[in-house]
């Protein structure tokens, strides 16, 4: 388990249907300073994939996915 | 920068719903993406058909679509021009052959061109038809 993880900005995109969450993430990505640690929201399983993809295609970090009950939280650092 | 064009010339709902969300994913990751409406597709962009939801063949996968409200073609294309580098062209010839202006087709479009333009566009990235 990795240590203590400060999220500054909650992406709830529960309920979306795919890309849904990942262009959540993307518009709210884009406002916030370099160093923001996002957390997004889904219970879309294919988001899922699809936002780690995303972040290696782009340069950005991802931090970790864990799944919670009935959703997963997919945890991103902007660092460019 | 990577390029890819994507040609609609499906009335099918669902591929509609497909290409745009292709389009649209590329667009926010990075791609250049232009895509050229023409042929039966056209059709499925006049304002009122898309205002009433009145779409032309819709199977079993595009019903739910509907049902479930997810985005629509519309709404996805609008999306990945907002938020990447994404152009959407209106094939000259499909609009003659409707006999409609670009004004009553729903506002997405960038710019009505002829096929010989678009391949220019197109040139030297991948395309794909749908």
């Amino acid at each position: 388990m990795a240590e203590e993880l400060k999220v500054d900005e909650v992406v709830d995109a529960r309920g979306m249907y795919c890309p849904g969450p990942l262009m959540e993430l993307i518009k709210t990505i884009q406002l916030k300073p370099v160093g923001t640690v996002l957390s997004v929201l889904s219970t879309d399983e294919g988001s899922v994939k699809d936002i780690p993809a995303w972040l290696r295609k782009v340069g950005q970090e991802h931090v970790q996915t864990e799944k919670k009950e009935g959703f997963w939280d997919v945890t991103v650092r902007k660092v460019k | 920068m990577e390029k890819i064009s994507l040609v609609l010339a499906s009335d099918d709902f669902e591929k509609l719903q497909a290409a745009s969300m292709m389009a649209s994913v590329a667009a926010v990751s990075g791609m250049t993406v232009n895509v050229f409406v023409t042929m039966a597709a056209m059709a499925c962009f006049v304002k009122e058909r898309v205002e009433k939801k009145e779409f032309l063949k819709v199977g079993e996968v595009g019903k739910a679509i509907l049902r479930k409200k997810a985005p629509l073609y519309p709404d996805l294309l609008a999306q990945g021009r907002e938020m990447g580098e994404m152009k959407v062209y209106a094939c000259s010839l499909a609009l003659d052959l409707l006999e409609k202006p670009l004004e009553e087709m729903i506002p997405v479009f960038d710019e009505v061109v002829g096929v010989a333009t678009f391949l220019g566009i197109a040139e030297g990235g991948q395309i794909l038809f749908v």
